[in-house]
């Protein structure tokens, strides 16, 4: 999995490539908590490249999620599509994650 | 007001999904960084139509994965069996680990009534505390969420035998239609 980060104006984006399994969703954490202590604001993670998550790759989502709720700061995920989405609506969190279809529509969700 | 079929966890040494008869049978040792590809040595005999996205070795995988790490706590010595049998319509496994049972059943099936219960309020604040289930043994790497997925997936029933520490699943598929397909249709 591999993570770039790129910017626009003050909205962080995160694009995640690759798969989001037991061994490597830790990353994102990480990255995230990271990216939190030096105070990003807003965030989109765009899931564009991945095809695949396990539960581990669903709980770093919750976390992240959860965290940035907490701080009452911003967050969407973006492009979450084929083998991915189905997982999110096995565990019927699709209501719970923020969620835009392109990038685009991400930014604007999160400069509301 | 419509009531939603509340799916749970059970353990039944005698439901018929544990009947082995005509499935095929693999071991491996309980080493945490070979999960996916033992998995994938399993799925590989599923026929392609069933495989769906990646989802059918997804939810393999977290199962061997609940063996290896939660059965048998990723203790090299100890073994996780796994009985298997694909054909278009079906997905049947058992997965046996050595460990001392799934103990907080009861536990996981009452906070999946309040998960339910606030996934059908549509009350997404108080979901928050129903998003993972934890145990003392949970460590930052387990989402807690596996299982809720699981009971879904796993249309044909998802029981653990009576000491728990053996999981029968069956997952049935429709029958795709069969064509050829023509370019351009």
């Amino acid at each position: 999995m591999e993570l770039k980060i790129r910017k626009n104006g003050d909205v962080y984006i995160i694009d995640v490539n690759g798969e989001m399994d037991l061994y490597n969703s830790y990353k994102l954490k990480e990255l995230v908590m990271k990216m939190l202590e030096k105070n990003v604001k807003i965030f989109i993670i765009n899931l564009e490249q991945v095809d695949y998550i396990d539960s581990s790759g669903i709980g770093a989502l919750i976390y992240i999620c959860s965290t940035i709720k907490k701080m009452n700061l911003k967050l969407s995920i973006a492009n979450i599509h084929g083998s991915v989405k189905k997982v999110i609506e096995l565990t019927k969190l699709m209501g719970y994650f923020p969620i835009s279809n392109s990038v685009e529509e991400a930014l604007l969700m999160v400069k509301e | 007001m419509e009531q939603e079929e509340i799916k749970e966890l059970r353990s039944d040494d005698n439901d018929p999904l544990f009947d082995k008869t005509n499935m095929l049978c693999k071991t491996f040792p309980s080493d945490f960084r070979q999960i996916r590809y033992f998995t994938l040595l399993i799925v590989q005999s599923a026929p392609n139509e069933i495989k769906e996205l990646n989802l059918l070795e997804q939810q393999i995988s977290e199962v061997i994965k609940n063996a290896v790490k939660h059965g048998n706590h990723c203790d090299i010595n100890k073994k996780v069996v796994v009985w298997y049998s694909f054909s278009p319509t079906h997905a049947h496994l058992i997965v046996q680990d050595e460990g001392e049972g799934f103990k907080d059943l009861e536990k996981w099936n009452e906070f999946n009534r309040k998960r339910l219960e606030c996934l059908h309020k549509q009350n997404f604040e108080e979901l928050t505390n129903y998003v993972s289930f934890r145990t003392k043994q949970s460590d930052d790497q387990d989402g807690g969420n596996a299982l809720f997925a699981a009971l879904e997936y796993w249309n044909g029933g998802f029981v653990y035998n009576g000491k728990r520490n053996a999981v029968a699943m069956l997952k049935k598929f429709q029958q795709k239609r069969r064509g050829v397909n023509i370019d351009g249709e």
